[in-house]
């Protein structure tokens, strides 16, 4: 249902123009269609830009055009009016809010000419969005993901726009206020708000999103209707995907479109113990990579829900995961996490501790001495000052799946740490190690380190160091 | 009583500009019924339901409307796939799916399909649904003298969906697929696997820490029973990963009837991994644990050593031969003995430990020691004798 109004008001008596006045008199007015409209949707704030087109007829002398959006979500402070046709002949003299009549603006438009012009009307509305979400569908030995994008956009504006140009911007974008919040106080209210504010606002917003011109709307075409194809094209820091043709979403209504046309990417396997990132607890990744090798790499990946499935060999699929992702761009990393494998165990298991380089310090003073240093006598009055601790691990893996696996594990330790391995294990930041494993399939391994940290006086940084050694429990 | 079909497909034979119009005006709608249903199992914790239906399509753009109600289907799960027609056919349609909508406040969506002539598509929809789930549970009917046991697997599927499936297919990801009927509100339990003669394994364990005591004024240590399958084909098992779920334990009484003797939860077993099932406390064997020693010796200040003997007087009363298994955990000797210090304990075995073997290294970690200790049966005049065994504890580094 049609909630914005657009009217040519031809009054009875004009001269100058007053809200009340007309508020009192019997106004006769013409109701101008929308020739074209287009919505820029973005994804990251309840914004969106409408752009619509009109033909006016305009008299010369004084014009009152009335806009007005009752029951909708419309920013006034970003309502604008410009003149595509004529633009010289036409200007808009004032702008008024009527305070008794909230959605609705007046323009007072002074022509020089007697005849039609086009005219532009942008404003910021809330209640459309959009989403995107993915579905990947691997193949039953799990060496490639089909790979399919959608978008789906989302109208509860309270408006319903006929045949719209829809395009969606990817990335985020500055807003100080909510578009949703300044559509529901009177204008009134908004004058309350900071000026710089506003301005910044609209003009920030408005800079970045007018700045792309309005294409023409075009159709389906001649022959056997096809999927809409979503034309991609970065805009300084931000994509934009523009819908072939135009669309009606009706309010209330969301509708979904394919947005990425099927490839196949190829995929690798990666367990890992990350426990920042997955908990703690071995998880199982889909590792991939937004690039042209992978018959991707021509767009971001705009935030999404990624729904993957898998081939089970059996005429029908496997359920995998449901998960979200972040927006990821062109030649990153695309890392879904499957979650625990119930067919791989992993186990920290200790296997043996003993503390070394036990410094005693003497009745109390500053005089310290070493437990196994010769000629240490007994001292009764002595506390320990400072000790190693030596611990060895066995990170056991049991792979019961039926495939080789790749492992990579972090571990991270407080204080003063010497990690010792036979294992390739590498620092990935000052306090934590990372390692990584190959695993047959049914076979079981102990992947083995020594952790010697080095306590109280002993301890003489925080940080980890690795050295190569073996480890015999 | 005549039911409900809850989930259907219309098909709209009219094409329209957008679904929304279409409600007003005059429509013919065709609704295509279920081909074949296939219900997936396999994932620890949604189901998969994917039904195949021939769409009837003509040429140009259609409606196909799928809606629901009282059912949880997930919307945003849903999957609608054009399958290709079997080998050797003509490809006779050219189906693509256009976009889909969604209407407000309904459980129903709204492909657009568009056809390059007018015929019909087999279509597969997928989608996850909700209160449709399953369990695993086993029965076990141990022999006379505990050495095999037969194992049933059962999987029973709880359809709390509101929604009923005729004939379909069910696969849990592993062993066989069954064809069945699932009515709402209906659980049915099938048979999956059955396996004969699986060998069993009955250990008798102490654990002081983990299983506790049976009289802890006369220091009388519980004595549990384990049931331990192996999940591999030398034991009669090792087709698939052994699910989680209850297992009901059964014992033939030598007079061609079963008696319970107990049920526990199996823990999921992967190939070549143990399921160990508990199954009661045995009242024959008796387990006496006292601390028999407990020295400190000062290395310097207050560094200290500390040497602790651990003594088992063990009795057991069965008439048959049993290995009992001695599990300690040496930071719960060092705290029961010393008080926690929050330390981890640096140990090794004294020469006092009399255990024949000294300690299992696959089960003993940097804390737990892991003992056997071989019990002869009761005599025959029923007597037990009675065995003790040490554990000699060397403490470091304490302080």
């Amino acid at each position: 249902m049609r909630h914005i109004s657009f009217c040519l008001m031809l009054l009875l008596v004009v001269s100058e123009i007053s809200p009340r006045l007309r508020a009192e008199n019997v106004d006769l007015s013409t109701v101008p269609d929308r020739d074209t409209v287009q919505l820029t949707i973005y994804n990251s704030e309840d914004l969106t830009l409408v752009r619509e087109t009109r033909k006016v007829t305009f008299k010369e002398g004084a014009n009152p055009l009335q806009f007005s959006w009752a029951n909708t979500l419309i920013d006034p402070t970003s309502v604008q009016l410009r003149f595509l046709t004529q633009p010289d002949k036409l200007e808009v003299l004032d702008t008024t809010f009527p305070h008794d009549k909230p959605q609705m603006l007046y323009w007072n438009v002074h022509s020089e000419i007697d005849g039609e012009a086009t005219i532009e009307i942008t404003y910021f509305t809330s209640g459309i969005r959009w989403s995107a979400d993915y579905v990947m569908v691997a193949d039953q030995q799990e060496t490639k993901v089909g790979f399919e994008g959608f978008v789906r956009v989302f109208n509860e504006s309270g408006e319903e726009y006929e045949n719209a140009q829809v395009r969606l911007v990817v990335g985020k974008i500055n807003l100080v206020e909510k578009i949703a919040q300044l559509a529901r106080v009177s204008m009134d209210e908004v004058d309350k708000l900071k000026r710089d504010e506003r301005l910044h606002f609209q003009v920030e917003s408005a800079r970045r999103a007018l700045s792309m011109p309005a294409s023409n709307a075009s159709g389906f075409g001649g022959g056997q209707p096809a999927p809409k194809e979503v034309i991609k094209e970065g805009l300084s820091e931000y994509f934009i995907y523009t819908i072939e043709g135009t669309e009606t979403i009706a309010n209330g209504w969301s509708k979904r479109m394919r947005s990425l046309t099927p490839v196949e990417v190829p995929l690798k396997i990666q367990y890992r113990y990350r426990e920042p990132e997955y908990g703690m607890q071995l998880v199982r990744l889909y590792l991939m990579r937004n690039d042209v090798a992978s018959k991707l790499g021509t767009t971001p990946l705009p935030d999404g829900v990624v729904r993957v499935f898998r081939d089970n060999g059996r005429d029908g699929l496997s359920f995998l995961t449901e998960q979200a992702i972040k927006y990821i761009a062109i030649g990153d990393k695309i890392e879904l996490n499957l979650g625990p494998d119930p067919e791989v165990i992993f186990e920290l298991v200790k296997l043996k501790v003993w503390r070394d380089n036990i410094w005693m310090r003497i009745n109390g003073a500053d005089v310290y001495r070493r437990v196994d240093e010769l000629g240490v006598d007994v001292q009764v009055r002595s506390t320990v000052a400072g000790w190693d601790e030596h611990t060895i691990f066995g990170q056991r893996v049991r792979n019961f799946s039926g495939k080789p696996i790749d492992l990579e594990v972090r571990r991270s330790f407080d204080g003063h740490a010497v990690v010792r391995s036979l294992l390739t294990v590498s620092e990935h930041d000052y306090r934590t190690m990372q390692y990584t494993a190959s695993v047959p399939s049914g076979e079981q391994v102990d992947l083995r380190y020594e952790l010697v940290v080095h306590l109280d006086r002993n301890a003489k940084q925080s940080n980890v160091t690795l050295e190569k050694a073996e480890v015999t429990p | 009583m005549q039911r409900l079909i809850l989930v259907t497909l219309a098909v709209l034979t009219a094409c329209f500009a957008t679904p929304e119009t279409a409600s007003a005006r005059i429509k013919l709608i065709t609704l295509p019924v279920r081909e074949r249903v296939e219900i997936q199992l396999d994932n620890a914790t949604a189901t998969l339901v994917e039904e195949e239906r021939i769409v009837p399509l003509v040429k140009g753009v259609n409606q196909v409307d799928f809606s629901w109600a009282n059912t949880q289907i997930d919307p945003n799960t849903i999957l609608f796939r054009v399958l290709p027609r079997p080998d050797g056919e003509v490809e006779a349609l050219e189906v693509k799916v256009l976009s889909v909508s969604y209407p407000p406040n309904e459980n129903a969506l709204v492909w657009q399909v568009a056809a390059s002539g007018s015929g019909s598509a087999r279509v597969r929809i997928s989608y996850l649904l909700g209160n449709l789930t399953k369990s695993f549970t086993y029965r076990a009917v141990a022999d006379h003298d505990e050495s095999t046991l037969v194992l049933s697997q059962y999987i029973r599927l709880q359809n709390f969906a509101n929604e009923a499936f005729g004939s379909t297919g069910l696969w849990a990801g592993f062993g066989p697929r069954f064809l069945k009927a699932v009515g709402i509100n209906e659980t049915k339990q099938i048979l999956m696997e059955k396996h004969e003669n699986v060998p069993v394994r009955k250990t008798y364990t102490v654990d002081a820490t983990e299983f506790g005591y049976l009289d802890r004024p006369k220091n009388k240590l519980t004595v549990p029973m384990h049931y331990v399958l192996k999940n591999d084909k030398a034991n009669k098992l090792g087709q698939a990963p052994l699910q989680f779920g209850k297992v009901r334990i059964f014992q033939e009484d030598g007079r061609g009837s079963t008696a319970f003797i107990g049920e526990d939860w199996g823990k999921f077993t992967p190939l070549d991994d143990e399921m160990r099932l508990y199954v009661g406390t045995a009242q024959d064997v008796v387990v006496v644990r006292t601390i028999d020693k407990n020295e400190q010796k000062r290395i310097v200040g207050s560094l200290y050593n500390r040497e602790v003997i651990v003594k088992f007087e063990i009795e057991n009363f069965k008439d048959r031969a049993i290995t009992l298994d001695i599990a300690e955990s040496v930071r719960a000797i060092r705290n029961e003995v010393v008080g926690d210090t929050g330390r981890d304990v640096e140990w090794e075995l004294g020469p006092a430990t009399t255990f024949a073997g000294g300690l299992d290294k696959s089960q003993s970690t940097f804390d737990k020691v892991v003992l056997h200790a071989d019990l002869d049966a009761r005599g025959a005049d029923g007597t037990a004798k009675k065995v003790i065994h040490k554990l000699h504890i060397i403490i470091k580094n304490e302080w």
